[in-house]
């Protein structure tokens, strides 16, 4: 099966005013439909700006040079027009983000909202049989008093409650890909646990792909079917699950499995912030497919 | 309903919601309500000049037998008219500035916003007056005047606004789903802007009124016979204190006309912000 994004060689660097900044050393991931796969790295390993490209959103950005190849179901987004671009967004690839609340607008109910989303995805939609859709989409994510939720507002709601509606509102116009920024870190763990769960089945249903960004190896061990490990803007190690979590070969990959702290007590392990073993070259596993 | 529960809480806001509304009444129906409707212009009634306040007229006469009550009605016309209009025109403006600069940012942000700067380093009575040198005295370069010194004060709210809503998760998730510049601008951050906009624009009224009527106080205003409550505490100061009541009871009418849009524009203030 050919792939719904496929990354070859991304380079992004930044003009800042202390000088460049090389950000995304040629990084090469691919996604097929319907599949899993998590990006996972520490904070400031370029996990975030990558998603921001594949949205095409920091093409647009003045300052940031980007440069390889990202194909999505065929285009090139690097060199589609910003107008094209755009009109990926929201309909073939959608986003979830970290905290849920604020990313709903604070003055508007979760209804209006949700009908602006769909209009997106269908514009000739009457406003009853969106109404109705919205009411039967919020179902689905185990919400079960829509009525309510809908004529809300986000702070009105709790957290759970609106990571849901927005997991609900990113899957309404059944996009290819699904691009989810550490969501629900901004919740609590138990809360967090039922909604990845509650969005896997959804996705496997859709057979929407999924790049799952995190810095969580644990929860993306229930999550997904293939990992990307990100070092400094480098892939350092790529597999299935099972193949990291069982067989990790690099150095870095094995100081973040370490660093997931366990329920038995044996404290933090010591992990260097940097390492020369951590620049070690790329490893991948065997692709199984 | 729930507003009016939360404007009730504070007493003093309910207080300025009275003058306020009363204002506007009298403002609107200033005809059909003051005791002399011709004294608006060149009413002369010697007989009854520079009389103090009785029975007859409430707040006295001035120096040619005018009813100051009635004059003070009539002013009011004019400061809300002035008010309302130099406020509908600088807060769009001001408003449309102070979103671009904070939303699109760039050479955008900064060209705008140094303009901006340039007229607030200016204080706004002086450029008004200086506006006022060199234009005729009338009500509608009043108003231009007083507009040209207003925006920027609303471009600097909402540019300080949008600029802090511009890193809310829901911005960049309206990006996500292909949202216009002009469609988040608009339809996702200046919603998030109104309670301000609106609670200033209450505040401003008063010191609408007030700016413009030291305009006129200057001579620089509206021109009689039209009457004006700056040029009427004008005209009144120079026979203090015999003729108090010249330039006192306009004087006080400016005072409880600020007094009452700041009170209600505090009101506002909390009312607006439980809400976020």
């Amino acid at each position: 099966m050919s792939a719904l994004l496929d990354i070859k060689d991304l380079k992004l660097g930044f003009n800042t005013l202390a000088g460049y900044v090389d950000v995304l050393k040629g990084i090469n991931v691919s996604i097929k439909p319907g599949e899993k796969v998590a990006l996972v790295g520490e904070s400031g390993s370029g996990k975030s700006v990558t998603a921001r490209i594949i949205l095409g959103l920091l093409q647009e950005h003045r300052d940031a040079l980007v440069s390889g190849d990202v194909q999505f179901n065929g285009q090139n987004i690097n060199t589609l027009s910003p107008k094209d671009r755009a009109s990926l967004r929201g309909k073939d690839i959608s986003m979830i983000f970290q905290d849920p609340t604020s990313s709903l607008n604070p003055v508007f109910t979760i209804k209006k909202q949700f009908l602006e989303v769909l209009s997106r995805g269908d514009e000739k939609l009457s406003r009853k049989s969106r109404v109705d859709r919205a009411t039967q989409l919020l179902g689905t994510v185990s919400i079960t008093d829509p009525k309510r939720v809908l004529n809300s507002y986000p702070f009105q709601l709790s957290g759970g409650m609106n990571q849901r509606v927005m997991i609900a509102m990113a899957l309404a116009n059944h996009p290819k890909l699904l691009l989810a920024d550490e969501p629900g870190t901004a919740l609590d763990v138990s809360v967090q646990a039922q909604t990845l769960s509650l969005m896997r089945d959804l996705v496997t249903q859709n057979n929407t792909a999924v790049l799952f960004i995190s810095h969580n190896l644990g929860v993306v061990r229930e999550f997904a079917d293939r990992i990307y490990v990100i070092y400094k803007g480098n892939i350092v190690e790529d597999g299935p699950t099972h193949c990291i979590f069982n067989n990790a070969q690099h150095p870095y990959t094995r100081a973040l499995l370490a660093a997931v702290p366990r329920i038995t007590g044996t404290g933090l392990p010591d992990v260097p912030e940097v390492s020369d073993e951590f620049l070690a070259p790329y490893v991948g596993h065997m692709q199984v497919s | 309903m729930r507003t009016l529960r939360i404007l009730a809480r504070n007493p003093l806001s309910v207080v300025g919601l009275v003058l306020v509304l009363l204002i506007i009444f009298a403002a609107v129906f200033a005809q059909y309500i003051v005791p002399y409707p011709t004294h608006n212009g060149s009413v002369i009634d010697f007989a009854f000049a520079n009389k103090p306040p009785s029975a007859r007229n409430w707040f006295g006469t001035d120096l040619v037998g005018r009813d100051i009550f009635s004059r003070i009605i009539y002013a009011y016309q004019i400061s809300l008219t002035l008010g309302v209009v130099v406020l509908a025109v600088a807060t769009p403006i001001g408003t449309i500035i102070g979103l671009l600069a904070g939303y699109v940012g760039g050479w955008v942000e900064n060209v705008l916003m140094r303009l901006v700067d340039i007229f607030l380093s200016i204080p706004p009575l002086v450029l008004a007056i200086a506006m006022m040198g060199v234009l005729e005295p009338t009500l509608t370069n009043a108003m231009l005047a007083v507009t040209v010194v207003w925006w920027p004060w609303y471009a600097r709210l909402v540019y300080s606004i949008a600029r802090a809503e511009r890193e809310e998760g829901y911005v960049l998730a309206a990006e996500v789903i292909g949202a216009s510049a002009v469609h988040i601008s608009f339809r996702e951050i200046l919603p998030n802007c109104l309670p301000a906009i609106i609670t200033k624009m209450t505040l401003d009224m008063g010191f609408v009124i007030i700016i413009a009527s030291s305009l006129s106080f200057l001579g620089l205003g509206v021109q009689p016979p039209t009457p004006d409550l700056g040029s009427m505490v004008a005209e009144g100061a120079r026979y203090l204190p015999d003729s108090w009541w010249l330039s006192v009871f306009p004087g006080l009418a400016i005072l409880v006309a600020v007094f009452g849009f700041n009170l209600l524009g505090d009101g506002l203030r909390e009312i607006l912000s439980v809400d976020k």
